[in-house]
């Protein structure tokens, strides 16, 4: 079944074919959202919202867009919305996030492993500056009008948000070489 | 010149340099490693995968979209053991028969009117036997009740319309009605399209009996 019929059958409820929609594309739904919330839980719940509004929203989705294309940005506007409302955000301590990539290449999973450490560590702006430019590949006139700010701003808190990223890496490459000596034992050290 | 600075050097991971910083990361190891570092890691994150979601998303989320009405589900139907279910499959087509057959069906339908009556798009509950066939009975007999409800409403409301009948003759007819969907609620209580039968039903029968109450012609008692 291809897309349009897909899109169609899940318009009028019919659950395998939402079913269809929700294996295509939950993955990179999910990774967005999970990288905006920087939390397993709260992702999930912010990736269900925005499949609800999503197929609320279906019967409006004229294919000016491609559907993944739509979905994502449902997807994005969902999840800042859901940290926008949270009142606070309790920054835990947690080892690397427990989200499984999809089929990473071996010798890229640790870099992805500490890449989502270190963007859950971000401050909240600069993350989601960073997310939406480097990993989502949005522009800073679709990332001001996303968060409500102007381009400018945008690319000040991406070019903060790039050193703050580093200096994370960084040290996180520095206490894994520290642990590594002490354990004498030599691990991958992935400098950038 | 003194070090690019950080904000700097992230801005250069994207921008071309102005020819002063050019000619110092020409000149500059340490600013030159750090830029490429910089666009490293912006080239990293942008290969990043895609993540799964946790183990059992799906089954949570399909729960949602049901109890909100956006979805129905054979599986549905199988999770509540409405499959196995008789009385659920006697529920249904109590309002299949009821709406295409005799009763309100007959005293609504005007099939001179329409090709399609709602007999013709009932299923028979003898012919029920898995869920989904009793998924189409139930989208058969939303069909049919929709029908059934337009042209009760053309024939209770429009002047050139057959004769209206008799308010407490509709009223036993929608009590029938009334307590099949109820029946279907009870059993299937997150069943969007046995709701929906419910509260049209129970609108219908408020507006009779507003009818009935507000009619000083008839002493109906």
């Amino acid at each position: 079944m291809n897309e349009a019929q897909l899109l169609r059958k899940a318009c009028q409820g019919d659950g395998p074919a939402v079913r269809a929609l929700y294996e295509r594309y939950s993955p990179r739904v999910y990774a967005v959202v999970r990288r905006i919330a920087a939390d397993d839980d709260l992702a999930q719940d912010y990736a269900q919202e925005a499949w609800i509004r999503a197929i609320r929203a279906l019967p409006t989705f004229r294919g000016e867009a491609r559907f993944s294309t739509w979905l994502h940005r449902i997807a994005v506007n969902s999840a800042l919305q859901a940290v926008r409302a949270a009142e606070t955000r309790h920054k835990k301590e947690a080892p690397m996030p427990e989200s499984l990539a999809v089929a990473p290449p071996e010798r890229d999973a640790l870099l992805s492993q500490k890449l989502e450490w270190a963007l859950d560590r971000l401050p909240e702006r600069m993350r989601k500056v960073l997310i939406l430019h480097d990993v989502e590949g949005y522009t800073h006139d679709e990332i001001g009008e996303l968060l409500g700010t102007t381009a400018g701003t945008s690319k000040s808190q991406l070019f903060k948000a790039r050193g703050k990223m580093r200096v994370l890496l960084k040290d996180l490459d520095s206490s894994e070489n520290s642990v590594s000596r002490n354990d004498g034992k030599e691990i991958e050290a992935w400098s950038i | 010149m003194e070090h690019l600075t950080q904000d700097t050097l992230a801005r250069l991971v994207d921008e071309r340099p102005n020819p002063d910083e050019r000619d110092h990361i020409k000149t500059c190891r340490r600013c030159a490693e750090a830029l490429r570092a910089f666009r490293l890691q912006s080239e990293a994150l942008g290969g990043l995968p895609a993540l799964r979601p946790p183990p059992g998303d799906w089954e949570s989320l399909e729960a949602r979209l049901v109890s909100e009405g956006l979805v129905r589900t054979t599986e549905t139907f199988r999770r509540f053991g409405f499959a196995a279910a008789p009385a659920w499959m006697q529920a249904a087509a109590a309002i299949v028969v009821f709406l295409g057959g005799t009763g309100f069906g007959l005293t609504l339908t005007n099939a001179a009117t329409s090709d399609e009556t709602p007999q013709s798009m009932s299923l028979p509950a003898s012919q029920i036997s898995s869920a989904e066939e009793a998924v189409r009975a139930v989208e058969l007999a939303e069909r049919a009740y929709m029908q059934s409800l337009a042209r009760y409403r053309q024939w209770t409301g429009g002047s050139d319309g057959p004769r209206a009948a008799d308010p407490l003759s509709l009223l036993t007819a929608l009590e029938g009605l009334l307590a099949a969907s109820q029946e279907a609620v009870r059993l299937a209580p997150a069943d969007p399209v046995f709701n929906g039968f419910l509260v049209n039903v129970l609108a219908e029968r408020q507006e009779v009996l507003r009818q009935i109450s507000t009619s000083g012609d008839d002493v109906w008692f």
